[in-house]
């Protein structure tokens, strides 16, 4: 009788407040919670792709390029940050010469990269390796050329740079180097004739003046000195050595007045230069210029791989000179214009978009943005971006060309195309500006001046299909009046 | 029997290979052997002075400058001794004992002994510059050291023993980094006043390093203020004035570091020329009364052929080309040329470096002390230059420059160029080291001229001149009397046959150091001298005819005679 009051104890008291549910309806819950779940997830990336703004975007890619596939160096100390920089490049280098097997190139490249870290003994044993796969590098003679003179073997350095003049006789500065070896060794009357030859190609070429000042000074023939000294100032008004050789060309030939003329402004001149001198030295970051040598690697690295049909390898290497230098507007030029194409429109146009932050008064980095947002149909970045080029160059035709382009194109703004179109025309009477006139006419119901337009570009381009299909649509429609 | 034609070729062949051997020794003899050798007799001599820096690894700028020495015959017993100069702990240095500047007294015969305790010229400063000079015409020459720190005065008692009297004299000049010393009669009143040359503005509190991708190095002279020098005119009683302000010399601020007091224009005073590290060279010209205009860039010693500065380190003259004309050698940094600047006449010189081929051998080095001396006496100056790089890594950053570094010899081959003869110079030219200062003169009293060599952080070099074809000679050493002592200032001019040469009598030259002020004179071939010509400074001019050749000669002032 007791076990049994006990286990009638033990039932459960049903509360009159609570009452479980079923588990029909468990099921349903489950159901309907789940299903506000992904209604909140759809809704997000829906925001996400159409209600995120640029910002966001440039964040993203922004990211993308700092973090890169190279080392976090700003933690480090600046010798640490150097030292990391350093084995970064060489192993770039060595990746480099793995990949590009039997490449100059590559392998001029891996020698640039010694000389840069003051190893020039291995620097001269790759760039030697280089002209034994490509003897007809100028670049590669020029640079041995250098280091030859820098250990003092003019005769070897005048050697070498020959061997590079007779590759490219174009490339600059190799007949004023071989003078200055020639000078070196006293043999001035020769390096007047290499001085005189390279002024009949390069007539503005200062160094060359100035350098021929200073050989004819040695000979003591001071009036051609002088001529010299003054075309290089001619050339180069704040060239403060041509002066300073004018001033003692002047003294020797007894001409007091122009010699105390000359040796005021070479005082100014020097005292300007010495400032500035300073100001660098003061400036100096040792961690900064490694940091500039190694982007330079890197993008040189990354035209290879370009070059070579392999645009991703390409950008992530760009990425990294970029990352590393991230004002280089030039870096930045080339990663875009990589981006472009690839086809990676968005990132271009990022790209630009921080070129446009680094460089405000440039138009042509507006008009790169304006195209691709145009082509991306992102009208008023579009819009916005051409009206700046307009704005910073108000002489030049493209903007308003493109302006007026992507208003005929997107249908918008129509009444202010054929103004636009016409001060394209006004900078530069192409068939295209012409066309766009033409177009521009047509929309504003002007089929006259529409037709004239077209029938000019046709007549400047008869080739063009498209502006023959115009001119035709324009007659039909007269013709309709 | 031996066959007769094999009697023949033995003797035949034996004839051939005792003239191949004479013509290997002749060509290896000639090829080991210019007309100028020097032999490395440093270990021979009993010297053990080992040069400190003081540095404790922070490259503080003074410690890679440091430093000059002088050769005088501090006891008058008429050979060259040879005193020191030696860094000092700088913070964070330490040093079991303080290390100091040393005395070597000349015993002959290439033996040297360390006198510095018994002299008591044992000082603990920080030396960079050295001077020796009769400043109180009591005749026995005194020493007046340059440091990074108050400066010393040492007076030579006669006894063989010095005395520090710097305060008395008020030559101290405060706490500043020096660098050359000279003693000059600036004014041609009989007495020695001083030149000191001021380096750079630098403390603890301004120091910096640098690095060259990633390697530390030393900051530039750049990185710290320049500094005007100061210049002190004797009283005549012990004690020195200082009138940098009113002679004009405290109106330029520089980086000083060698120079020369020479009278570059042949005006019968004396001027100061100053290398001024990674600036233009200042030249003092001297108007006769100890005022001074600076006139380095009218007249060409500023800067090089191009304009530009130099890191200029030493400088010294000499008439190289025997115009009758003194010209100037300038050393400096690494990627420069050490530049020769010739007199043309009218006050202008002409960087003629290119044209002479007396830059050789120096681009890719520092260079530091250096002189134009005639090795071989043959009627030509040629040029010595001390190499060795101010950083102690360079190779680290730039495997074309070098940290020890071989010195350079310059032979003049008599038609207005040079000649580098620095591997054919003996073994005296092979070793690489870290030179700073450098001293010419002759060492044991032999007819030509040897070379002493501090070197930083290490010992001396002491190379003996053997050079084996030598011409004659004369020495000629100036007592004033009327004017100073030791003929300070005072030029010399020496006619044998168609030779005519010029010297001057200096205190304080090269890089921060003292030498040379028994005046040497190479003659080649000439077996007697004409004349000897000696304008005092602010005295007279004495005439000397029909001297023999290979003697040191000594001229009193006044007396008309040679000893």
């Amino acid at each position: 009788m007791a076990k049994q009051i006990k286990r009638r104890k033990r039932k459960t008291k049903k509360s009159s407040h609570f009452q479980p549910p079923s588990t029909t309806e468990k099921r349903h819950k489950w159901i309907l919670l789940s299903a506000i779940i992904v209604c909140i997830a759809i809704a997000g990336l829906f925001w996400m792709k159409y209600f995120s703004g640029p910002d966001e975007k440039s964040q993203k890619t922004k990211l993308r390029i700092d973090s890169t596939t190279g080392p976090d160096i700003s933690v480090l100390t600046d010798e640490e940050k150097i030292a990391a920089l350093k084995t970064e490049q060489m192993q770039l280098a060595q990746q480099l010469l793995r990949d590009f097997p039997g490449s100059d190139a590559t392998v001029a490249l891996v020698g640039s990269v010694y000389e840069q870290h003051g190893n020039n003994i291995e620097a001269v044993k790759f760039f030697n390796k280089a002209l034994e796969l490509n003897p007809n590098r100028a670049d590669v003679y020029s640079a041995l050329g250098w280091i030859a003179f820098m250990k003092e073997e003019y005769e070897e350095a005048i050697t070498l740079r020959r061997r590079a003049l007779e590759i490219d006789a174009n490339l600059p500065g190799l007949r004023s180097a071989i003078a200055s070896a020639m000078m070196m060794v006293g043999r001035h009357t020769e390096a007047i004739e290499q001085l005189e030859q390279n002024v009949q190609f390069f007539p503005k070429s200062v160094h060359s003046h100035f350098l021929l000042g200073q050989a004819y000074l040695q000979q003591k023939d001071y009036e051609n000195a002088k001529k010299h000294y003054k075309r290089a100032i001619e050339l180069d008004k704040n060239h403060v050595n041509a002066y300073y050789g004018l001033f003692t060309a002047c003294s020797r030939l007894k001409q007091q007045d122009e010699a105390s003329e000359y040796q005021a402004i070479f005082k100014n001149l020097k005292a300007e230069e010495r400032k500035g001198l300073k100001d660098r030295k003061v400036a100096f970051d040792d961690a900064i210029e490694m940091q500039k040598a190694v982007a330079e690697t890197y993008m040189h690295a990354g035209k290879m791989y370009q070059d070579q049909g392999k645009p991703e390898k390409a950008q992530d290497l760009m990425e990294r000179a970029v990352a590393l230098e991230q004002k280089n507007t030039l870096y930045l030029m080339e990663l875009a214009s990589s981006y472009g194409m690839s086809n990676r429109m968005t990132e271009a146009l990022e790209v630009h978009k921080t070129i446009s932050e680094i460089e405000p008064q440039n138009p042509v980095c507006f008009l790169n943005i304006g195209v691709i947002s145009a082509q991306l149909k992102r009208f008023e970045d579009a819009e916005e971006a051409l009206l700046t080029v307009i704005k910073l160059a108000p002489k030049e035709s493209s903007g308003y060309r493109l302006l007026a382009q992507l208003y005929l194109e997107a249908q918008r703004n129509l009444p202010k195309t054929r103004e636009l179109a016409e001060k394209a025309l006004a900078f530069e009477a192409t068939a295209f500006n012409y066309f766009l006139l033409g177009w521009a006419c047509d929309v504003n119901g002007d089929t006259a001046d529409a037709f004239s337009a077209l029938k000019r570009a046709v007549e400047l381009d008869p080739k063009n299909p498209k502006y023959q299909q115009m001119l035709m649509y324009i007659k039909e429609k007269e013709l309709i009046k | 029997m031996t066959p007769v034609y094999f009697k023949n070729f033995k003797t035949e062949f034996k004839q051939l290979i005792i003239v191949f051997l004479m013509m290997l020794y002749a060509c290896v003899y000639t090829h080991a052997n210019s007309s100028i050798v020097f032999r490395d007799v440093t270990e021979e001599t009993g010297i053990t002075f080992k040069h400190t820096d003081g540095s404790s690894g922070k490259r503080y700028i003074v410690e890679s400058v440091s430093a000059g020495l002088a050769l005088f015959d501090y006891d008058r017993d008429g050979d060259e001794d040879i005193y020191f100069l030696n860094g000092a702990a700088l913070k964070g240095a330490k040093y079991v004992s303080a290390p100091k500047n040393a005395l070597y007294r000349n015993g002959g015969g290439w033996k040297f002994t360390d006198v510095t305790e018994k002299a008591g010229v044992g000082d603990t400063g920080f030396g960079l510059g050295v001077a020796a000079g009769d400043y109180d015409n009591d005749g026995d020459p005194d020493l007046y050291i340059n440091n990074y720190g108050p400066n010393v005065l040492y007076r030579n008692n006669g006894d063989g023993t010095f005395t520090d009297v710097t305060k008395r004299a008020g030559v101290a000049n405060g706490h500043k980094v020096g660098a050359a010393a000279f003693f000059l009669d600036m004014d041609k009143d009989g007495d020695l006043d001083l030149f000191v040359a001021n380096y750079l503005d630098f403390t603890y509190q301004n120091h910096l390093m640098r690095t060259s991708k990633g390697i530390p190095k030393y900051a530039g002279p750049m990185d710290y203020p320049p500094m005007p020098n100061d210049l002190f005119r004797n009283n005549g009683d012990g004690t020195f004035t200082n009138v940098s302000k009113e002679s004009g010399v405290a109106d330029h601020k520089g980086w000083g570091m060698g120079g020369v007091c020479a009278d570059y224009d042949n005006d019968g005073d004396t001027d100061v020329y100053i290398a001024n590290d990674v600036a233009g060279n200042f030249l003092f010209e001297n108007d006769g009364t100890g005022k001074f205009k600076e006139v380095g860039l009218v007249t060409g010693l500023a800067y090089d052929l191009q304009g530009n500065e130099h890191g200029s380190m030493g400088i010294d003259c000499g008439d190289y080309d025997n115009d009758g004309k003194l010209d100037f050698y300038q050393t400096c940094y690494s990627k420069e040329l050490a530049t020769l600047f010739r007199n043309l006449g009218d006050n202008l010189f002409e960087d003629v470096t290119m044209l002479t081929g007396a830059g050789a051998g120096t681009l890719p080095h520092v260079t530091w002390g250096n002189s134009f001396v005639d090795f071989d006496n043959d009627g030509h100056r040629d040029i010595f230059i001390a190499c060795g790089h101010l950083q102690d890594n360079v190779e680290l950053y730039n495997d074309k420059e070098t940290t020890f570094a071989q010195n350079v010899i310059l032979k003049n081959t008599g038609d207005g160029k040079f000649v580098n003869v620095s591997e054919d110079s003996g073994d005296g030219m092979k070793a690489k080291l870290r030179s700073r200062g450098a001293a010419f003169d002759d060492m044991d009293n032999d007819g030509d001229i040897d070379v002493v060599i501090l070197n930083s952080r290490g010992g001396p070099t002491i190379l003996r001149n053997d050079s084996p074809s030598k011409g004659h000679w004369v020495q000629v050493r100036l007592r004033g009397v009327r004017t100073n002592h030791d003929g300070v200032g005072a030029r010399v001019k020496v006619v044998a046959g168609d030779l005519t040469l010029i010297d001057e009598v200096h205190s304080g030259r090269g890089y921060q150091s003292h030498y040379g002020m028994r005046l040497h004179f190479g003659l080649g071939g000439r077996k007697k001298v004409d004349r000897i010509e000696v304008r005092w400074i602010g005295g007279e001019v004495e005439i000397f005819q029909n001297i023999s050749a290979n003697r040191l000669v000594t001229i009193t002032e006044g007396t008309g005679r040679t000893e």
